[in-house]
């Protein structure tokens, strides 16, 4: 029965198709109940991709009723074999390609964006702007108390008055991770996120500078928590609000690494 | 026997094709795992790649998804004859529909190239497909309402869509010269006649819409593809050239132009949020290179280019990435000379 069985190409195009939905599916929706989707997009899209998950599940199923139909009606009229013939040449190649995105997701620690994805791309430092007029929700930093505010709503808060003193004196809680370049001296550090509207493909590192006298010792990319007030220096030549901190404590990267606009 | 040597010179035999599947897959499975579970730079680099990689793939998914079923639905339940008569076949006219058909039928970058492959199979004319095929992922509410969540109503969002459907118009009115044979791949455009040829009583509507999944997931499986090696490509291309160096070079009417546009071409960001990227930049790029950015990127950019790829000749694709390019640079430059 199995030799008939692999000696049909349209019965083995059927189950390989069948097979590789159900695991793409499969890859979807396991990537938002086990949370690593926040990886890879805002969580606005979670929803989308469960939906594509179920869609590719379904879609599977859809090939295994040919699948099943597809052994009966061999049995019944085995003279013309009606492949509608698309030029679907299902290569060993193309299979291969549509199955990278399960290997790779499977395979590789999946692991947010971190300092190596900062080393290429522009720094905000709050000096361009980041969040639109017209986006709904512009304003509403001002109601955030001080302990609540992230990096992202502090860079926003520095950019609307666009005056480092404006910040001078007030106390910081935020959370991010370690990222140092040439720019930094010794003491200093950025704690560092990423903020992401649609997926990691439009992500751009936002940070803020912390003094620290023992800066040097953090590693790179390790998440910290940072408390501290802010100061106005000088980084890079330009004056800029400077958080000096009181206390860092090393934390676990948080669940949503990502800030989202 | 003879029937097995039949199916052999159309198909490689199954049993091979298993083989090299099962070989191809523990081959890879292995590279990758040696490369991720390594230390230093370099896993660091393959790590970051396959973050960004999985990012644009599960982004891009599910609307290639939905793209591809609602290719099957068409499949199944639109016939050519309707499809000709509410379609005109005035050059024009032709064009002009085609550029506004997102508001009707929205799909984005990704799923627009399922659909209108589709749509050429039941005898769309050529140049209202290429016009919807490039002005879709714009000319759509969804883009409309981000684009004004970003920039407000204002220059940014009259520009982008006037461009977008302009250059469309022009593009998909330059087809109207061109024979289907001579532009479309061939076998990705199969007339379905003798598909349904054999069709002997009319399905239930429950068997037809299992038979347009089906349909749909063939489609999937022609274009998913083309959207994983462009995902793979712009992710290797966001983990390698710094975009912090590429930015600095961008100013002058005419460099910054350029410059966002090969961002764009190279970002490959989906077109519904293109626009709050675009936000980033406004500070240090001029109003045309913005314009440029918005324009060109969710018409061409290197994942829907290989998709292009599934349903044109290549010549045919570089037309579809060139006349864009030098149209919207045309558009862009003059929005820096004249505003």
């Amino acid at each position: 029965m199995i030799d008939k069985w692999l000696v049909n190409w349209n019965v083995v195009e059927k189950g390989v198709k069948t097979a590789v939905l159900l695991l793409l599916g499969m890859f979807l929706y396991t990537r938002v109940t086990s949370g690593v989707v926040s990886y890879y997009i805002n969580e606005r899209f979670f929803t989308l991709t469960l939906v594509a998950g179920v869609g590719f599940g379904v879609l599977g199923v859809s090939y295994f009723r040919q699948w099943l139909g597809r052994q009966e009606s061999d049995a019944a009229h085995d003279h013309h074999h009606e492949h509608h013939d698309h030029d679907h040449d299902l290569s060993w190649v193309g299979v291969l390609i549509v199955m990278l995105p399960l290997l790779l997701g499977w395979l590789v620690p999946p692991r947010p964006l971190g300092a190596t994805a900062v080393s290429n791309r522009e720094i905000n430092f709050g000096t361009d702007p980041i969040k639109s007029v017209a986006a709904p929700g512009g304003n509403e930093v001002m109601g955030i108390i001080a302990g609540e505010r992230n990096i992202l709503d502090w860079l926003g808060e520095f950019q609307r008055s666009g005056d480092p003193v404006a910040l001078a004196g007030q106390r910081a809680d935020v959370i991010g991770f370690v990222y140092r370049d040439a720019r930094f001296g010794a003491d200093e550090f950025m704690v560092a996120r990423f903020t992401v509207s649609c997926c990691v493909a439009d992500a751009a590192p936002v940070g803020l500078i912390v003094r620290w006298p023992d800066g040097a010792a953090l590693p790179t990319d390790q998440w910290v928590e940072v408390q501290g007030r802010f100061e106005v220096g000088v980084f890079n030549g330009r004056s800029m609000p400077i958080l000096v901190a009181e206390t860092i404590t090393k934390t676990e990267q948080p669940p949503q690494p990502y800030l989202h606009l | 026997m003879t029937k097995q040597a039949a199916e052999n010179h159309a198909h490689p035999s199954p049993t091979a094709f298993l083989r090299r599947l099962l070989g191809g897959l523990l081959l890879l499975g292995l590279l990758i795992s040696i490369v991720a579970r390594g230390e230093g730079n370099l896993t660091a680099q393959f790590q970051t790649f396959v973050t960004i990689f999985m990012g644009i793939f599960v982004e891009a998914v599910p609307f290639l998804l939905a793209g591809s079923v609602v290719s099957g639905l068409i499949a199944v339940f639109v016939n050519q004859e309707s499809l000709a008569r509410f379609v005109p076949r005035q050059p024009i006219l032709a064009a002009l529909v085609g550029s506004l058909l997102g508001f009707t039928f929205p799909v984005c970058e990704c799923g627009v190239v399922p659909v209108t492959r589709r749509l050429y199979q039941k005898g769309l004319p050529l140049p209202v497909g290429i016009a919807f095929l490039l002005a879709a992922p714009v000319v759509n509410p969804v883009v409309l309402l981000s684009t004004y969540a970003a920039f407000g109503w204002g220059p940014v969002l009259i520009g982008r869509f006037v461009f977008t459907i302009l250059i469309a118009f022009g593009v998909g009115l330059l087809f109207t010269l061109a024979q289907p044979d001579e532009v479309l791949r061939p076998g990705a455009v199969v007339p379905l006649a003798d598909q349904h040829g054999h069709d002997h009583a009319p399905l239930p509507v429950r068997e037809r819409l299992w038979q347009a999944l089906t349909v749909g997931g063939d489609d999937f499986f022609d274009m998913a593809r083309y959207l994983i090696v462009g995902s793979m490509l712009a992710a290797t291309m966001q983990t390698v050239v710094p975009q912090n160096t590429l930015l600095a070079l961008g100013s002058g009417p005419l460099l910054s132009v350029l410059l966002l546009m090969v961002l764009a071409f190279v970002l490959s960001v989906c077109s519904t949020v293109d626009a709050f990227l675009a936000l980033s930049f406004v500070s240090s790029f001029t109003p045309g290179s913005i314009i440029g950015f918005l324009v060109f990127g969710p018409m061409v950019d290197i994942k829907s280019s290989l998709m292009f790829l599934g349903v044109f000749k290549r010549r045919i694709v570089l037309y579809l990435i060139l006349l864009p390019l030098a149209l919207s640079l045309v558009a862009a430059v003059l929005v820096n000379v004249y505003f």
